[in-house]
């Protein structure tokens, strides 16, 4: 094969208490495009950082273009052309377009800075190079996640010194069309001679763009796969979590009970309208639409965080959920999907935020039963195996699944009779995925009503009874278990086809 | 009809974010209707005469919103740009009194003024302490240190330099109200016009963007109370033109008229961010309607009433119209 | 246990990050008592508590406003009106010394109620809307004495001055009012229900709307608490010297938020509490008290005590972030 774009090899990186990489490999070619992909915690963003030359390796040689990069900085990786689109949407909401592009790399004249160039320029380069037409003097704050995320490509190649680009979950925040928009500037790219590395929890993306794929875990390379397929699927699953997806989803024979929430009529004015649904009780019902579909919108509506119209009925009795406290009050509690943000109180500790909606239970004469309230996020932590095992931990240092079991932990307190999840797994490695499905299940199996709104169609295949389909702000259908597959779901939510066509079709 | 509502929505939120213009504009023109000498070429000169201090200080202030967010608690703000100018006020002032050449006592009070710029910079960018607090602590040592040189008298100029820019340059034109003017061009153009001050904006704009783009953040930070604390060096000296001296306790309202300044300013531009010309704009309305109040024979104590009110009503529409939007 | 078999335990690093406030607060103590024998004396001790009475008042509703992740910048006008209203209420209306004082703490709580519609209402930023107040209420306060002349009242009932001038046991009334709201206070914000979803809402506001609180509802209530709090204080400020001198409130604002901000440093993970803001403002009186003794000039001593304000803030500041950056 011709020179590798970059090599990294024997790479071991510790940590105190940690061994984040021992010994990890990874080779890149130009113009391929590579797949990174493992469970959180597998050394995937260690290996993109010892990359970027933010952590100094403890063993291992750093190779860009056949020669050794030795220490490794972060300047002289970008002068190496080695490019990084980070995760998150780095970029000021009220600055435009080509201010943005070319932020820190900014093109002055005699008198100042000459706004007209870089506007053409960023123009010029979104259009030949990225495949879109986007205005240079658009503010950033309104555009949709899919520019947002060009616009920070653009950032990083428009100095078209680039000769590898690291994309870091580049479509986590994005609706399915929006992905194939990154995808076919992706595979611009590739086509000049550039060369890819492409770290993704969607494995499917993986799938459809990558020439070679290497997986991790327990901080080194595990598998590198040469050729990918169709059927390379189970294969990068197994590989990455050691075991069969089989055992993945809960099983279960639990048949769900008479119809007992009714949500009918809602309607923001804006997102969505004139929603009609039926939850039975020990159903897990799930909520499945694209980002723009009107679901996350009807999600905050039905638990009081957005105003809205529409009357909901709990075995026929009205239910008030017009605020979040109302909602809380009449046993609906929401697991939010901004769980950093939404989810908890991030400085304060386990026991704190574990006991935050149950206070009144946990305190005499308004004063907190310290002791009480202790013991009972202790059984808490037992019951849900949250780590560490410290009730004194403060919760912003636990992981993205101990953090949502922290979350669930206070509502189970609760025992509350409805339970809305809204992407109750983003970010959550697979281990604790599991486990966070079991959890579901068994509310369920107790005769709580789940509402389960996710982005994820493999999610809502494995754990939900029903599935409703939203779309531009209706609800186009919902399919019940023996329609539910991953393709058919799939199918609809994007509507790429019409229902009757693919009923059968798989 | 769903992206005509948006539309309207919109189109709702920009009256809505420029009403405070135009509340400032009906309010200027009722005082002009009642004092029509109010709008004449003599009044515009007193307005902007009135207005130079706070322009000066507004320059400064903007320049460490825009680097630091206009976040008021956590963000960028400089609440000792007041204290600084009545100290490089006082400095000047007693020393020329004291005889001292007036290009000596500058020097003085210039480097007093930026270590309390340097000050600033320390606490804010190494020791990460919330500038609100850091600057409003930096206030009242300031303020005590002033008072101890000056001994809290009033001490009358004496250095004719100074005075100079209360007089004509060309017929019709103070010399104070024109040097501002090219300051304010050259803040404009330093601020909004530079890679400098774009990569200042940035930093405000977004700490984790900025510096992913290779920009200092903190370098910039520090620059902008760096240049803060220099106007309020110029303020000083604009100070004692003014009151034909140095005159204890000017320190309160300029802090606050500053402030209000800066984030009515913002109300006025269309990103609904903190300009440099808005704050500008701001100021010199904020001078229009204290002396148009006066003009038309408001009771002096009812102007603080109307201009705290006017607080209130600028940042709540501004509030307002970003929730429509 | 971690901390035993960490060898370096007793570096000089971690002794500052530990006790460096401590440290810096008996050295002060030290200096004035060796400068000044008068200075330890249990007069003088005494002296200290009864002169920061009032500060320690006003500190308190301003912990409780930066709790809700807030700041207030209209307790002076709180504390300008509680003394009007209650001075007033007697001199004018005649009224007995529990009635004024009640219509006192009733006329500090309108500049809550005015706080907390704008920041609840209008959705204005706490800072912005209280130098709103602050404006709003100074000028009303001119508007009203026609220029700022104090309103004074000699006459005033017995039962009214015994508020700052009485004593229960020797103990000052001021001192024994102080310490019952650093008692309340403590049980509400660091022990109760309340104060455990004030501090969430403060912290993140956003999850606590999801974990089921009302949060609305809680910040109305912290605004009109904090300002009838700051009434208090103004009702013993008239109390000590017979009349209602206009915009003297603003005085304490800066040393109560620096207090607050102290003794949030002084916790270890950084929250406004209320002992914390105790220690901060009897570290500022000692401080007063302690150059007074020292008997220096007015002018120099405001300066002193301005640049120690400074130290001891970037002190604590530097200490917190020691502390954070070793994890706690």
């Amino acid at each position: 094969m011709t020179e590798a774009a970059f090599q990294l090899s024997g790479i071991v990186q510790t940590f105190p208490g940690v061994r984040a990489l021992d010994g990890a490999d990874l080779t890149i070619y130009p113009g391929e495009v590579h797949g990174l992909v493992g469970e959180n915690g597998a050394g995937k963003s260690t290996i993109i950082k010892v990359l970027a030359g933010v952590y100094q390796p403890d063993e291992g040689r750093i190779e860009v273009g056949g020669s050794s990069v030795s220490p490794a900085t972060p300047e002289k990786i970008r002068d190496a052309g080695i490019r990084f689109i980070h995760q998150e949407l780095h970029l000021v909401p009220h600055f435009t377009v080509a201010e943005s592009v070319f932020m820190g790399q900014e093109i002055s004249g005699p008198f100042g800075l000459s706004k007209r160039k870089m506007r053409s320029r960023a123009e010029a380069f979104m259009r030949d190079e990225l495949g879109t037409e986007l205005p240079g003097n658009r503010l950033i704050r309104d555009l949709g996640p899919a520019e947002r995320k060009l616009v920070q490509v653009a950032r990083a190649l428009v100095d078209g010194a680039a000769k590898v680009v690291v994309f870091d979950e580049p479509t986590a925040p994005l609706a399915s069309e929006d992905v194939r928009t990154i995808m076919t500037a992706i595979a611009r790219l590739k086509s000049r001679g550039i060369a890819i590395l492409y770290v993704s929890h969607y494995l499917n993306e993986i799938i459809d763009i990558c020439d070679r794929v290497t997986v991790f875990r327990q901080g080194k390379n595990v598998a590198v796969f040469d050729e990918v397929t169709k059927n390379t699927g189970s294969e990068l699953v197994s590989a990455m979590i050691g075991r069969a997806l089989d055992n993945f989803f809960p099983t279960t024979d639990r048949q769900p009970g008479e119809v007992s929430l009714r949500l009918a009529g809602y309607d923001d004015g804006k997102t969505f309208s004139d929603v009609h649904l039926d939850v039975r009780r020990g159903e897990i019902f799930g909520i499945a639409g694209l980002i723009g579909s009107g679901r996350d919108e009807l999600i905050d509506a039905l638990y009081g965080l957005r105003k809205s119209q529409g009357t909901l009925t709990l075995d026929g009795a009205t239910l008030d959920t017009k605020t979040a406290a109302k909602a809380v009050a009449n046993g609906m509690v929401l697991v939010p999907r901004d769980r950093r943000h939404d989810g908890l109180v991030l400085p304060m500790t386990v026991t704190e935020n574990a006991t935050l909606a149950t206070l009144d239970e946990n305190a005499s004469f308004g004063l907190i039963d310290r002791k009480k309230a202790r013991s009972a996020t202790e059984r808490l932590i037992k019951d849900l195996d949250i780590r560490p095992a410290n009730a004194l931990a403060v919760t912003r240092f636990l992981s993205g699944g101990n953090q949502q079991k922290v979350v669930l932990a206070r509502w189970l307190a609760k025992s509350a009779r409805i339970f809305i999840f809204d992407e109750p797994t983003v970010g959550v490695d697979v281990g604790a995925k599991a486990e966070i499905y079991q959890l579901i299940e068994n509310l369920a199996s107790q005769g709580a009503i789940i509402v389960m709104s996710s982005s994820d169609p493999v999610e809502l295949v494995g754990t939900c009874d029903r599935v409703a389909v939203m779309m531009r702000g209706e609800v186009r259908t919902i399919i019940d278990k023996p329609d539910l597959n991953v393709d058919h779901l799939v199918a609809v939510t994007t509507g790429a086809t019409t229902v009757s066509e693919t009923a059968y079709a798989s | 009809m769903q992206a005509s509502a948006r539309h309207q929505r919109h189109r709702l939120a920009t009256i809505v974010g420029l009403l405070p213009l135009i509340i400032f504009l009906a309010l200027l023109l009722y005082v002009g209707l009642n004092a029509p000498n109010f709008l004449t070429v003599v009044n515009l000169k007193l307005v902007l005469t009135q207005s130079l201090t706070v322009v000066l200080s507004v320059i400064g202030l903007s320049a460490v919103v825009m680097a630091g967010g206009d976040d008021v608690v956590s963000g960028g703000i400089d609440l000792s740009i007041p204290a600084t100018a009545v100290l490089c006020a006082g400095i000047v002032a007693v020393m020329t009194s004291a005889g001292q050449p007036v290009i000596l006592a500058a020097g003085a009070a210039l480097v007093a003024s930026m270590l309390v710029g340097v000050v600033n910079a320390v606490l804010i960018t190494r020791l990460r302490m919330a500038p609100l607090l850091a600057t409003l602590a930096m206030f009242v040592a300031v303020v005590g240190i002033t008072n101890v040189i000056t001994e809290r008298k009033r001490l009358n100029l004496n250095a004719d330099s100074i005075a100079a820019l209360r007089g004509d340059i060309v017929p019709g034109i103070p010399l104070g109200i024109l040097l501002v003017a090219i300051l304010s061009l050259l803040a404009w153009f330093f601020l909004h016009r530079s890679k400098w001050g774009l990569n200042l904006q940035a930093a405000g704009g977004s700490r984790d963007a900025a510096e992913i783009s290779g920009i200092r953040v903190d370098r910039l930070v520090a620059q902008s109370y760096l240049l803060a604390a220099f106007m309020g060096f110029v303020t000083g000296f604009f100070m004692l033109a003014r009151a034909n001296g140095y005159s204890p306790g000017a320190q309160d309202n300029l802090m606050l008229e500053m402030v209000l300044a800066t984030f009515l300013g913002a109300a006025f531009s269309p990103r609904r961010i903190v300009t440099v010309w808005g704050a500008i704009l701001g100021a010199v309305l904020v001078a229009a309607i204290s002396i148009g109040l006066k003009t038309i024979g408001v009771n002096v104590f009812w102007t603080d009433l109307i201009k705290g009110a006017l607080i209130v009503i600028v940042v709540a529409l501004s509030a307002i119209s970003q929730r429509v939007q | 246990m971690d901390t035993f078999a960490n060898k370096n335990w007793l570096s000089p690093r971690k002794i500052l990050m530990r006790f460096g406030f401590l440290i810096v607060f008996a050295a002060f103590f030290l200096f004035f008592a060796a400068w000044n024998p008068v200075f330890v004396q249990g007069q003088n001790l005494l002296n200290i508590v009864e002169g920061s009475a009032i500060l320690i008042i006003i500190a308190l509703g301003m912990t409780l406003i930066v709790a809700t992740g807030g700041i207030d910048l209209s307790v002076g006008i709180a504390l300008d009106f509680g003394a009007a209203f209650a001075v007033v209420a007697m001199k004018s209306y005649g009224m007995g010394w529990f009635p004024a004082a009640c219509v006192g703490l009733l006329g500090g709580s309108l500049v809550g109620l005015l706080n907390a519609a704008l920041v609840v209402g209008l959705r204005i930023s706490p800072f912005l809307a209280t130098l709103g107040t602050f404006f709003i209420g100074s000028s009303v306060q001119r508007i009203f004495t026609h220029g700022g002349g104090p309103i004074s009242y000699r006459q005033m009932p017995d039962g009214f001055r015994n508020i700052a001038q009485g004593n229960l046991f020797g103990i000052p009334t001021e001192v024994i009012i102080a310490a019952v709201l650093v008692v309340i206070y403590y049980l509400v914000l660091e022990r109760s229900v309340w104060g455990r979803r004030v501090h969430a809402m403060g912290m993140q506001r956003s999850a606590a709307i999801v974990a089921g609180i009302r949060v609305n509802r809680i910040l109305i209530a912290c605004f009109v608490f904090a300002s009838i709090t700051c009434a208090v204080g103004g009702l013993i400020a008239a109390a000590n010297i017979r009349m209602f001198t206009p915009l003297s409130g603003f005085a304490y604002l800066l040393d109560a938020i620096a207090a607050v901000f102290i003794g949030a440093a002084l916790h270890p993970r950084g929250r406004p509490n209320v002992l914390g803001t105790l220690a901060g403002v009897l570290f500022l009186g000692m401080v007063t008290n302690g150059l007074n003794l020292m008997g220096l000039n007015f002018n120099t001593k405001d300066a002193l005590s301005g640049i120690i304000l400074v130290s001891a803030l970037a002190l604590a500041v530097a200490q917190r972030n020691m502390r954070s950056a070793d994890g706690d």
